[in-house]
């Protein structure tokens, strides 16, 4: 390979810090939090495997208790700057490496000596060796003790009993542990939020942070901002940050939400370009039939936002709603009602963009299938018309391709750790099929980007980054798959699905490198143990992701070699004669 | 013809129309003054076309009543027009509404913008003094600030919400009976002429407002139209003092008046029984209801009534309290809590009503001895909060209580600010309003069964009842009464588990769950329960039963529990006809064998363990292409038909997140008789298992589903760590950055690069 070649030339100070970049690669990687099995319904985890979510835990201010974060108190205990650098790079030094290793290894031993010893032995310890306030840790580990409780006494079977008995199912909001540790204890009947406070202050404020890395990522790799973004807009996320999804949207048109006398959130006002210091982002909103349910009434306020800022008298190079209109109506002599059209979901009653369906069925043949499949169930707007008549999923089609027709890069929120882009299908379906139906209309496939909340600095990944680490921590990760492994038949389920879902990335975003494939081929398929264990738990399974590999590169999504191809013809032949019982 | 005198009523809710169109005709046919009531709902957004209406009515209009507007688009649009048409309006009567409408109260010298703006700001302490003054009598200046404290009320309690105040000194539900109570008693020191005479008529229209019986909002026009319309056939008029109702009681709609006690309540009611032959208040069997206020003393409870005769046809008993409205705690303590002499110690821990196996209600706890529920579910047909009214919502302090009482918790909803002709022509069902305030915010103190079961009609003046809908309630709300009384052993259950995409190697999809061991230990705890059931030896045996069996035989992908012939299909499955428009005719290609329908599952004595089928659109890129799709397929209705009517199920438990059901065409929320989901589900309750991090998928099976969701923890999580060629990486990152040899810094450097390259590991990132 060239590349590394041209490497060995390197200066010294190349090479340092190439290596602090690799440090940070490989820190990345090893520090994120994967699931390590399968939740069995009523029965606790082992005591052993809660250090790391408890460091997570720990590692957010908690103002609800009163809990900061505790490797921020570590570092103003040991006075060191630990802060993560930002996405260039630029500020990887030595140093600030050596700083956060320094906090890490720290929260980590305070947590190991909370684990064996109880609070006031970690308190204490943090105490002498990190100068760090007994009051404040106290205040962690309260709350780190009250969740070691509540996972060890798991009460699912008991409110199932109670159910069924008709007694009374308490409500408990819905969440990961580590963003809502009021999650706890489960056996409760899950909620929702209240649209009407949506978004919270909180939300709005942690949206600026993030839309400003996003775009100023955008900018550097393209040398300006997008005209317009395609947002997908889910529920789930938007439910557990209260919002943070809608508040990036309001972000990105540069408008604030504003409460009413009651306190619920009605309408928006534009920020002042001043303020916002850069121009308004056109946005198109494709929401999940879940989103819109559950969130009617932001619907109309994201319409609102939209229609408040093509209203205002500003020059096109700072409002890209406002030109984008301007140019839909001259150029296709449309209505302004429908070049203004920017949020769009399913036909009312109806979810989904059946993209994942027809993925994981193969039923496709053209790239122009999936693209015009999300544009028909996704193409019925929402919002209301010039008359002020709730439009209620009016069909768009023309009116969804012609905003999508100036997108440039396509987004989502992502807000936890526990549900990836690879643990489902909806991903793909969702920001990989908008991103299909840009690719259609504009020629050309958009950045697709994601954000990634999970650490204490947020980020802004590519997909692509964001698959190579989801199948470097999960897919090819033994501490992960042997998990999966240990529940059997359901496991191997589990390892067939990531592939499948990964294989979705392709069809829809062409975003997974060739190595991926190889490797899960190497992995699951070609290590002969390993796939005699698979075809043992759960020989269905097995074939279906010798099949998925095999399609992958029929498709041309994989460039494998030919001999491995060759063999994995050969095993799939031999797993469906087995399943047959041929053999 | 155009009205020589206008008022212009903008109203929210279900209580007021009526009335307000009855006294138009009373004081029409006694006055012959040529009035008109012009009345509009703003309970939601409004649209261009209803603004003009509005305007031209507005235009016209002597005075104006804005009553319970909260909504702040709507009241956005109302102030300037209540600006532009200040010159015309002799009296602008605000009650009740958002602060900003408020301040626009104007009548001869009273105006709120300008008098009360202290008090309207005021301070907890600041509304104390004026109370202290008040109970002392006729204070100088009493008058204006208690109207203002009147006027406040509604803002108060939304400031009280945004500063998060958790205990307020004084709650705002106490004020609010306080009013109904002690005003009209109040006003009658007040002079009535001079400076105070229009805070005074004020307070009277305020007095008259919060007991709306057609007698009093006839008053309350009347006190407008004498002091503020300058007509002179009004001007000599005598009012009535106003008519006065309890403020807490049960109603019954086959009761001559209000009961304000339980023991009065029960003594009609075991009277009626025992003349009827109808059932007596037996708490296993009683359903508890909670009805607002203003419709009952207005007159406006036809829907109430068909659901509390709904719910007594199928055998429960009801108490039908008026709800406290800004806390039900209250009525609920007054009318379905029974006290009795405490025997036991004090203990500590929070108590709960432990249903035993024999049905009987015991306490597992005395420390809050002396305490039994008389009713065994409560249904609040409020529409609101259980503990906070329309503006907020204490759901800690609600769910504290019902855990106490430890009875399931319904709401059902009226169409209130939308009409039954809307909500039924519309696919989203409830509008954004209702949704958000009606069902979202009860979600949270724990509600279940989210019904529409009457509301507000094109035909009509006052609510109508959905007779269909209040039926179905009625029959889910007898079917959980089976599962609390029935002896267990007698209990059926179908526990759903999914396959998507369907092969076998799929069967118990479920996110984070792994799912046969997960049915295997609820097994076993039915079993422990005292359910019928027949629990594997593992969870290993269960899937090979469920996989295997006669499967192979029929081509399918798990064991079939029965097979369902066209026939028995079409007589069970009344939709048949609608699903053959799509699917073609029955039993389709999906889930049939033989001209017959599949039923996926294995029975366990009376346990049910089936697999769910998916949408069906394997194989069939044209439905997927559709826009809408239009019905299940045969095999999925066939499915949820033999669960209720041929297993004929007490209950039905679906397990994992998620399967396919609640994502059935129809209605958001607020599903109808001709929505899938509620064909499917029919009357059985419906637990769900359900992930802890998905509430918005979860959210949508309890609307759509109407499930009970019993979450399941995530599974443990850990750092991912390095391995293989990443460990080794991570070893030489290290070893290069304690190397001070330049040389052996360079070599390292080689060895580096390798690994990250063989490792994919590009510059720039990822």
């Amino acid at each position: 390979m060239s590349e590394i070649r041209e490497q060995q030339r390197l200066t010294k100070d190349e090479r340092d810090r190439r290596v602090l970049e690799l440090c940070e690669q490989v820190s990345e990687i090893e520090r994120r939090l994967i699931p390590t099995g399968l939740h069995v319904f009523g029965r606790a985890a082992d005591a052993g495997e809660r250090a790391d979510l408890l460091r997570m835990v720990a590692s957010f201010d908690r103002p609800e208790t009163g809990a900061r974060a505790l490797p921020q108190l570590i570092e103003e205990g040991l006075n060191v700057n630990a802060s993560a650098p930002s996405h260039d790079g630029a500020r990887l030094s030595e140093k600030s490496l050596q700083a956060r290793e320094q906090v890490e290894a720290t929260t980590r031993e305070a947590i190991r000596r909370f684990l064996a010893g109880g609070s006031e032995a970690a308190c204490a310890w943090l105490e002498t060796t990190a100068r760090v306030p007994v009051a404040e840790s106290r205040r962690v580990f309260s709350l780190l003790e009250k969740i070691e409780e509540q996972l060890r006494d798991n009460r699912e079977l008991d409110a199932f009993a109670r159910a069924l008995r008709g007694e009374y199912i308490e409500p408990g909001p819905g969440a990961d542990i580590v963003q809502n540790p009021s999650i706890l204890p489960t056996g409760r009947n899950t909620h929702a939020v209240n649209p009407y406070g949506v978004p919270s202050d909180l939300a709005f404020a942690r949206a600026e942070r993030l839309v400003k890395l996003l775009l100023e990522r955008h900018r550097t790799e393209h040398g300006r901002y997008p005209s317009a973004m395609a947002l997908v807009l889910w529920g789930l996320d938007n439910i557990k940050t209260q919002g943070e999804g809608v508040a990036q949207a309001l972000w990105l048109l540069g408008v604030r939400p504003l409460r009413d006398g009651m306190n619920r959130v009605t309408d928006v006002e534009a920020i002042p370009l001043e303020l916002l210091g850069r121009p308004r982002i056109d946005v198109v909103m494709t929401v999940s039939g879940i989103f819109r349910d559950l969130f009617g009434a932001t619907m109309g306020l994201l319409d609102r936002a939209v229609q408040c800022v093509a209203a205002l008298d500003e020059p096109p190079e700072s409002n890209y709603v406002r030109r984008n209109i301007r140019a839909r109506m001259e150029a296709e002599a449309c209505p302004f009602a429908e070049a203004a059209l920017r949020v769009f979901s399913n036909a009312a009653g109806n979810y989904g963009t059946n993209v994942n369906f027809m993925v994981m069925d193969s039923q496709w043949e053209a790239d122009d299938t999936l693209a015009d499949l999300f544009v028909t169930r996704k193409c019925f707007a929402y919002g209301r018309d010039s008359e002020g008549r709730a439009l209620e999923g009016r069909e768009a089609r023309a009116a969804l391709n012609g905003a999508l027709a100036r997108v440039e890069a396509t987004y989502q929120n992502i807000d936890s750790f526990e549900i990836g882009i690879t643990d489902v299908d909806h991903y793909f379906e969702y920001l990989g099929g908008v991103s299909k139906a840009v690719e259609k209309q504009t020629d050309s496939r958009p950045a697709i980007y994601l954000s990634d909340a999970l650490s204490r600095d947020a980020k802004v990944r590519s997909v692509e980054e964001t698959i190579r680490l989801e199948t470097r921590t999960k897919t090819l990760n033994p501490k992960w798959y042997e998990g999966m492994l240990k529940h059997g038949f359901r496991g191997v389920a589990e390892i067939e699905s990531h592939v499948a879902n990964t294989f979705g990335w392709s069809a829809t975003a062409d975003a997974v490198d060739d190595w991926v494939y190889t490797e899960v081929a190497e992995t699951f398929v070609l290590d002969e143990q390993m796939l005699e264990r698979l075809r043992e738990l759960n020989p269905h399974s097995a074939r279906s992701l010798v099949a998925r590999l095999l399609e992958a590169e029929g498709r041309g999504f994989w460039q494998a070699e030919a001999d491995m191809i060759e063999r994995l013809r050969d095993i799939f032949t031999g797993l469906e004669d087995r399943i047959e019982g041929v053999a | 013809m155009k009205a020589s005198l206008k008022i212009t009523a903008l109203y929210v809710g279900s209580s007021l129309l009526a009335p307000l169109k009855q006294a138009e005709r009373d004081i029409e046919r006694t006055y012959a003054a040529g009035l008109r009531i012009a009345a509009y709902n703003f309970g939601a957004p409004l649209d261009e076309a209803q603004w003009r209406e509005i305007e031209r009515e507005l235009g016209e209009s002597q005075v104006v009543f804005v009553i319970h507007v909260t909504d702040g688009e709507n009241a956005g649009r109302l102030i300037p027009l209540l600006e532009k048409y200040r010159a015309s309006h002799r009296a602008v009567i605000v009650i009740n509404c958002m602060p900003e409408l408020m301040r626009l109260t104007r009548m001869g010298r009273l105006q709120f913008g300008r008098d009360t703006a202290a008090a309207a700001q005021g301070t907890v302490e600041g509304g104390r003094e004026a109370e202290d003054e008040s109970e002392g009598g006729a204070g100088e200046g009493m008058a204006r600030r208690l109207a203002g404290r009147v006027g406040a009320w509604m803002g108060e309690q939304a400031r009280a919400r945004r500063r998060g105040r958790k205990k307020k000194k004084k709650s705002s539900h106490t004020q609010y009976l306080r009013y109904i109570e002690r005003l009209p008693a109040l006003l009658r020191v007040v002079p009535n002429a001079g400076r105070l005479r229009d805070a005074k008529n004020y307070l009277s229209i305020f007095c008259y407002f919060l007991q709306p019986t057609p007698a009093n909002i006839r008053a309350m026009l009347l006190v407008a139209l004498k002091h503020y319309a300058a007509d002179r056939r009004f001007e000599r008029i005598e009012l009535p003092p106003p008519e006065s109702m309890p403020a807490v009681a049960v109603y019954h709609p086959d009761a001559p008046a209000l009961f304000e006690s339980f023991e009065s309540y029960r003594s009609w009611y075991e009277r009626r029984a025992g003349k009827t032959g109808k059932m007596r208040l037996d708490s296993e069997k009683t359903v508890g209801l909670l009805l607002m206020r203003p419709q009952i003393v207005s007159g406006a409870h036809a829907h109430y009534d068909a659901l509390i005769r709904a719910v007594e046809a199928e055998g429960l008993a009801t108490v039908p309290a008026i709800s406290t409205f800004m806390d039900n705690r209250e009525a609920c303590e007054m009318f379905f809590v029974e006290k009795t002499q405490a025997t036991g110690r004090k203990g500590k821990g929070r108590a709960r009503l432990k249903r035993t196996e024999s049905g009987t209600v015991e306490q597992t706890d005395d420390s809050q001895a002396g305490r039994r529920s008389r009713v065994s579910q409560i249904v609040s047909l409020t529409g609101f909060s259980f503990v906070g009214g329309p503006a907020m919502n204490d759901s800690e302090a609600a769910v504290e209580f019902l855990r106490e009482l430890n009875v399931p918790f319904r709401s059902a909803v009226s169409l209130d600010v939308q009409t039954i002709e809307a909500w039924r022509d519309s696919w989203t069902g409830l509008n954004p309003v209702q949704a958000g305030m009606q069902i979202a915010i009860p979600e949270i103190d724990g509600a279940t069964e989210p019904f529409v079961y009457g509301g507000m009609s094109q035909a009509s003046a006052s609510p109508l009842p959905l007779e269909e809908r209040c039926r179905r309630i009625a029959r889910r709300l007898a079917k959980w009464n089976r599962l609390q009384t029935a002896p267990r052993a007698e209990l059926k259950l179908a526990l759903v588990a999914f396959c998507f995409p369907p092969n076998k190697g799929n069967v118990g999809t479920a996110a984070d769950l792994d799912v046969f061991p997960s049915l295997w230990e609820m097994l076993v705890r039915l079993r422990s329960e005292g359910y019928h059931v027949e629990v594997p030896s593992g969870a290993d045996e269960l899937r090979e039963r469920l996989l295997g069996g006669n499967a192979d035989s029929f081509g399918a992908t798990t064991n079939i529990a029965h097979r369902m012939t066209v026939e028995e299909y079409r007589r069970l499955c009344p939709f048949a006809p609608e699903i053959e428009a799509e699917w073609g005719t029955a039993p389709g290609a999906i889930n049939s064998f033989g001209g017959t329908l599949l039923i996926q599952g294995l029975q366990l004595g009376n346990v049910f363990v089936g697999v769910q089928p998916t949408f069906g659109y394997e194989g069939d890129p044209m439905k997927m292409l559709m826009a809408r799709s239009g019905a299940p397929h045969h095999g999925f209705a066939a499915f949820y038909a033999f669960i209720e009517k041929v297993f004929r199920a007490d209950s039905v438990v679906h397990v994992g997140t998620h399967g396919a059901l609640e994502f059935m065409p129809g209605k958001q929320v607020g599903l109808s008789e001709s929505c899938w989901p509620d064909r499917l589900v029919g009357e059985l309750p419906n637990l769900y298992i359900y992930s802890v991090n998905n509430p918005s998928e979860g959210s949508i099976a309890r609307r759509r589903s109407y499930a009970e969701l019993i979450s399941y923890l995530t599974p443990p999580v850990e750092d991912a760590g390095v391995y293989r060629e990443l460990a080794a990486l991570k070893e030489l990152l290290l070893a290069y950055r304690q190397t001070t040899d330049e040389r052996e810094r360079e070599q390292l450097f080689q060895t580096i690069d390798e690994h990250a390259a063989s490792l994919h590991l590009v510059a720039g990132g990822g």
